[in-house]
């Protein structure tokens, strides 16, 4: 069991990072529509899943709680244009899932743009966006996205995760880097991102325990620290989180000391704040993500031991 | 230079015996072993290799009842003569040894030279509560002592961590490690509860396709095939 301060100290660092490179959070508007003015959303709809976990699981402290609450705001007013840019977004693309899947965190923490509300409904009931082609695993999340909106999921979740390589719980060795990704985003979708750590089903839960802990030994080893950053997630997820103290250890010396985590091994050498804050922005959310429900979770595990 | 080109030589020793003795082992042992006969190494490049090789040299024998040749039996006695266990040595090399000498008795029960009683067992502890890294490591190390029927200490401690090994090797898989993921492999078709999850036959398969190129892989992967069928021992 890793000390809780050291699981607890990644994410406000992390934080710390995030609101100190908050310009990173930026959209292209005068991009060719060809080439994609949706996919710099990505970044923004992360930022506000994070900080809906930050918030939901109380354990930030007031600083940390301070700024992601001032980051958010931020992304909102300046990044989307107070929902505009999302709006802008949906007309560019009104069949693309990434203003509605970028919007929805930011409806749950009480932001409002009627208009991408119009649209999901609307889209709801089009066979395109059922026909839409994605991934199954990102498929299993827009369904969960739609319930969290209030929709009835299309297809049903059940149905959706049948698709995944997850569900069928495959030979543990084949995994890569990839596969790995879709396991965990898989367990995001299905525990509505840590909230509901029993929207796993048992049989998934009780394969990932089983074979969770050769991943991130294998991931911790080659510092993939993105990667392993999102499988300590998944272990936070599951009914006995195992909080594992080496790889944590090894998670935290990889955070620079002003809280950026690298992807892989060391942080790259851009000059290009832009650029640099690309290559690092996911991997130090990821960080702030594992720490607040690995801390959370370390925090429950005392709670029930003292009682 | 010397050095390189000795251990170079060994190498290939070893792996002309693991083939002799892979070939051996197919499709249940019906094929010739013939290490000794014309063409091997010779004098103490052929001991060393044994040594290296260890009770895995009887493997046609123990798993498919073939009888020892009288050169094989005599190579063990005199590797197992060239090279006593040092007081020093590690736990897997006083095994190893423990292993030939078993396997020795076993194939030759009334040859001279080899012990009637079964040889006192090393010490095992340094395998207590071992992180399960370097269990499978070892366990794989040691992957001669994974018969059917045949206890040992560091069997025992095998049995009561099958996912630990099972665990190792997915992790020996996932790491290109086809020579411990072979032992492993071997292991765990012997112990209970296995992870149906793991899908050990198919894993099996994938070592051999991948890494099968090396004889002592391939060695490993047909003995635990036969172990997994139920092998005689």
């Amino acid at each position: 069991m890793t000390d809780t301060r050291l699981l607890h100290t990644v994410g406000v660092r992390a934080i710390e990072w995030l609101w100190a490179h908050r310009d990173g959070f930026r959209l292209e508007p005068d991009v060719d529509p060809e080439i994609g003015f949706l996919d710099r959303f990505k970044p923004v709809g992360e930022l506000a899943l994070v900080c809906k976990v930050l918030f939901r699981e109380g354990v930030a402290g007031s600083r940390q709680a301070e700024l992601a609450r001032r980051l958010l705001d931020h992304v909102w007013r300046e990044t989307l244009g107070g929902g505009s840019m999302l709006v802008r977004g949906q007309r560019t693309e009104p069949i693309s899932p990434i203003p509605f899947e970028t919007y929805l965190p930011f409806k749950e923490l009480g932001y409002h743009q009627p208009e991408i509300e119009r649209a999901a409904v609307l889209d709801h009931r089009l066979d395109s966006w059922c026909a839409f082609e994605v991934t199954p695993t990102r498929r299993l999340g827009l369904s969960a996205f739609q319930r969290r909106f209030g929709l009835r999921p299309r297809p049903p979740e059940h149905e959706a995760l049948k698709a995944t390589w997850l569900a069928r719980t495959p030979e543990p060795w084949t995994v890569e880097g990839h596969i790995a990704y879709d396991v965990t985003h898989a367990v995001f979708h299905l525990t509505d991102w840590g909230e509901n750590p029993g929207g796993l089903p048992p049989r998934l839960a009780d394969y990932l325990a089983v074979w969770l802990p050769v991943w991130i030994d294998d991931w911790l080893d080659l510092r993939r620290w993105d990667l392993l950053g999102e499988l300590l997630v998944v272990d936070a997820c599951l009914p006995r989180p195992t909080l594992d103290e080496r790889a944590w250890a090894g998670f935290a010396e990889a955070q620079r000391a002003d809280g950026a985590m690298p992807a892989v091994r060391e942080m790259p050498d851009i000059a290009d704040p832009d650029e640099l804050f690309d290559a690092v922005y996911h991997p130090t959310l990821v960080a702030a993500f594992a720490s607040t429900l690995a801390t959370s979770r370390a925090l429950a595990g005392l709670t029930q031991a003292a009682s | 230079m010397k050095q390189s080109g000795t251990s170079a030589l060994l190498q290939d020793a070893v792996l002309d015996m693991a083939s002799s003795v892979a070939s051996a082992l197919r499709g249940g042992g019906h094929a010739p072993d013939d290490i000794t006969t014309g063409g091997g190494p010779s004098g103490d490049l052929e001991l060393a290799a044994a040594r290296v090789l260890g009770a895995d040299l009887v493997l046609p024998t123990v798993l498919c009842g073939i009888p020892p040749t009288a050169d094989r039996l005599d190579l063990i006695r005199r590797t197992l003569e060239a090279f006593p266990p040092r007081p020093e040595a590690p736990p897997t090399v006083r095994w190893s040894h423990w292993a030939l000498r078993r396997a020795l008795r076993q194939a030759d029960p009334s040859g001279s030279g080899s012990d009637e009683r079964r040889p006192p067992e090393p010490d095992a502890a340094w395998l207590d509560g071992v992180p399960w890294p370097f269990l499978t490591h070892q366990l794989a190390v040691l992957a001669s002592l994974a018969l059917p029927g045949q206890d040992c200490a560091p069997a025992r401690a095998a049995r009561a961590r099958t996912l630990d090994v099972a665990r190792g090797f997915v992790r020996a898989v996932r790491r290109r490690d086809w020579l411990q993921a072979a032992g492993a492999g071997r292991w765990l078709t012997l112990l209970p509860d296995v992870p149906e999850t793991l899908g050990l036959a198919a894993g099996l398969d994938f070592v051999e396709l991948m890494g099968g190129d090396d004889p002592r892989v391939l060695l490993q992967v047909r003995a635990a095939r036969l172990t997994g069928a139920g092998a005689l021992v």
